[in-house]
């Protein structure tokens, strides 16, 4: 690689015995009137402390319904899914989610919407107010904390949804598909933004995309399902470390990634 | 060659003998050469803006046209329809001698208490509906046949049973409105997207904080311009109760203009529900605006 030698980031700090998250031989089963469709099939993943990993797979492959199991908002038909060894049972502000569109309160300013997870939380006021701003400054949305959500553009509305889940300082965040919605100036920009937020932060991050070249480039790590029925179809270790850049798309490395995620990805 | 082919291909009536691909164009359709597509139509495009000017000018027309109507109607010498001016002259007279207040002031209560009660009903019930499968499970295929029992039919036990006083015309309003403010408040319940209560949830709200900080936010401006729309189904039941049973009101003057042949003064009562009822959808609209500016267009 010709960047500068990648400063450690929390990820390589921190190397934990024990997984953050696991999902431990995960189902999902719906149940229709004639046939029932098994959207996912034994599904075993983790994520390590600190870790950035993506679940990569086309559409229809399941990889929503998991996410949804994991924030506790569907419920697994067999298996388990635990975070630092707690058995998920239901959503909470401990795992942060970002959905593609529609979740921010229109009625609510940027500032107000910051807060919605700290007020439920019972932050007293003087530390809410500090929160908000902090999250204001990492997510350049400070001249925007009274605005609207409809007066703003559609990747700084995403900002503001990973400022809102970031702000009850949730153990791990859920995206899915986040950039799915933007333009592709628009995402590449959220990309690397969001890889200097979690440089920054150190956040535990499973994200769900099903853009090859997004997950390798902010994936430490990338897990493939397959479609009907939804499972696990390949594990891969992306080699960039915390050092991603424009240079890494041209990397040989990179291009022989997208080769292989494609033809995972089109079996 | 393609000049060729274009004629050939349509029908060998209409390819007149042109010589030329334009002249073959113009023959086909009238349109200009060198042109593709249908132009937009300017005036009866399917959903599209029309000019300001021409949006007010045919509200003007219509409102005009309707006027010179009534004008023709009653110039006929008929003594069934009053002239806009003896409309005009008995309404001053009304105002003049305090029973428009009155009667306006008697009917208005009515409405106000029955919509507000009906209101209150179709808040709670149609955010409960519109929220919680189960309980709309109980209720759906209650208001399912109830809401079909004509709510006029239901004043002859009203009478009997709540007397000849307020009550039976209050309940009216609400028995004819409350059934279609659970229903369209259950639908704008509804409305909330997904995606918003499930990001709720995975910043820590349970469900009463969802309901209160989610889901009645998000619905009120709809709340509002159902509360505006099914306004106008208060002011008939209303009528309806005072056409019967009733010793004030506007409906009750309607009935005594009748029996006293005073058809410039139904003419005026006529006009004032119309006037009342624009004015309060204006209001609505305003109070919709201005409590939920997030939601204006």
């Amino acid at each position: 690689m010709t960047a500068t030698e990648p400063t450690p980031t929390l990820s390589s700090v921190l190397r934990p015995g024990t997984p953050k998250l696991v999902v431990d031989d995960v189902s999902k089963v719906f149940a229709g009137r004639k046939t029932s469709v098994t959207a996912l099939d034994h599904v075993d993943l983790h994520v390590d402390q600190g870790e950035l990993v993506c679940l990569l797979g086309a559409s229809g492959c399941g990889k929503s319904t998991l996410l949804s199991i994991i924030a506790g908002l569907e419920t697994a038909t067999s298996g388990v899914v635990t975070v630092d060894g707690d058995r998920v049972v239901g959503p909470g502000a401990d795992r942060g989610m970002v959905f593609q569109a529609y979740s921010l309160f229109p009625w609510k300013t940027v500032a107000e919407n910051i807060a919605f997870g700290l007020e439920t939380a019972k932050w007293p006021k003087a530390r809410r107010e500090e929160r908000v701003a902090e999250l204001l400054g990492i997510m350049a949305l400070a001249n925007f904390a009274d605005a609207l959500p409809k007066e703003l553009s559609g990747g700084m509305r995403q900002r503001v949804a990973i400022a809102r889940a970031l702000a009850p300082e949730p153990d791990m965040l859920l995206l899915d598909e986040p950039f799915g919605a933007l333009d592709a100036e628009t995402k590449r920009h959220m990309q690397d933004f969001l890889l200097t937020l979690w440089n920054r932060t150190g956040t535990t991050i499973l994200m769900v995309t099903h853009d090859i070249e997004e997950a390798i480039y902010l994936s430490q790590r990338i897990y493939v399902l397959a479609a009907r029925p939804g499972r696990v179809a390949a594990e891969i270790d992306i080699p960039f470390g915390g050092s991603r850049g424009p240079t890494t798309k041209r990397d040989p490395r990179f291009l022989d990634l997208r080769e292989e995620l494609a033809e995972l990805l089109a079996t | 060659m393609t000049t060729v082919d274009r004629a050939g291909s349509w029908p060998a009536s209409s390819a007149v003998a042109g010589t030329t691909g334009e002249a073959t164009a113009v023959a086909e359709g009238s349109r200009p050469s060198g042109t593709r597509g249908r132009p937009p139509s300017k005036l009866l495009g399917i959903r599209t803006e029309v000019p300001a000017a021409w949006r007010i000018g045919f509200g003007v027309v219509g409102v005009l046209g309707l006027l010179a109507l009534w004008f023709w109607s009653s110039s006929g010498g008929s003594a069934l329809i009053a002239t806009p001016t003896e409309s005009w002259t008995a309404f001053r007279e009304m105002v003049g001698d305090g029973t428009f207040q009155t009667d306006l002031w008697a009917s208005a209560q009515r409405v106000l208490i029955g919509y507000s009660i009906s209101m209150a009903i179709g808040i709670v019930l149609g955010i409960a509906t519109g929220t919680f499968a189960s309980i709309d499970a109980f209720f759906e295929p209650m208001i399912g046949f109830l809401r079909y029992i004509p709510a006029p039919a239901l004043i002859p036990l009203f009478l009997l049973l709540l007397g000849i006083d307020e009550s039976p015309k209050i309940w009216l309003i609400v028995v004819g409105t409350a059934f279609y403010n659970v229903l369209m408040t259950a639908d704008v319940a509804r409305n909330v997207p997904r995606e918003m209560i499930n990001a709720s949830y995975t910043l820590g709200a349970g469900r009463l904080r969802i309901l209160r900080k989610v889901i009645l936010p998000h619905s009120l401006p709809g709340i509002i311009d159902v509360a505006r729309i099914n306004l106008a189904a208060a002011w008939s039941m209303l009528v309806v109760a005072e056409l019967l049973a009733a010793q004030s009101g506007l409906g009750y003057q309607l009935i005594r203009s009748q029996r006293f042949r005073a058809i410039d003064a139904m003419f005026a009562i006529l006009i004032a529900f119309g006037v009342i009822g624009l004015l309060s959808d204006v209001l609505l609209r305003q109070v919709r605006n201005r409590i939920a500016p997030w939601a204006r267009s």
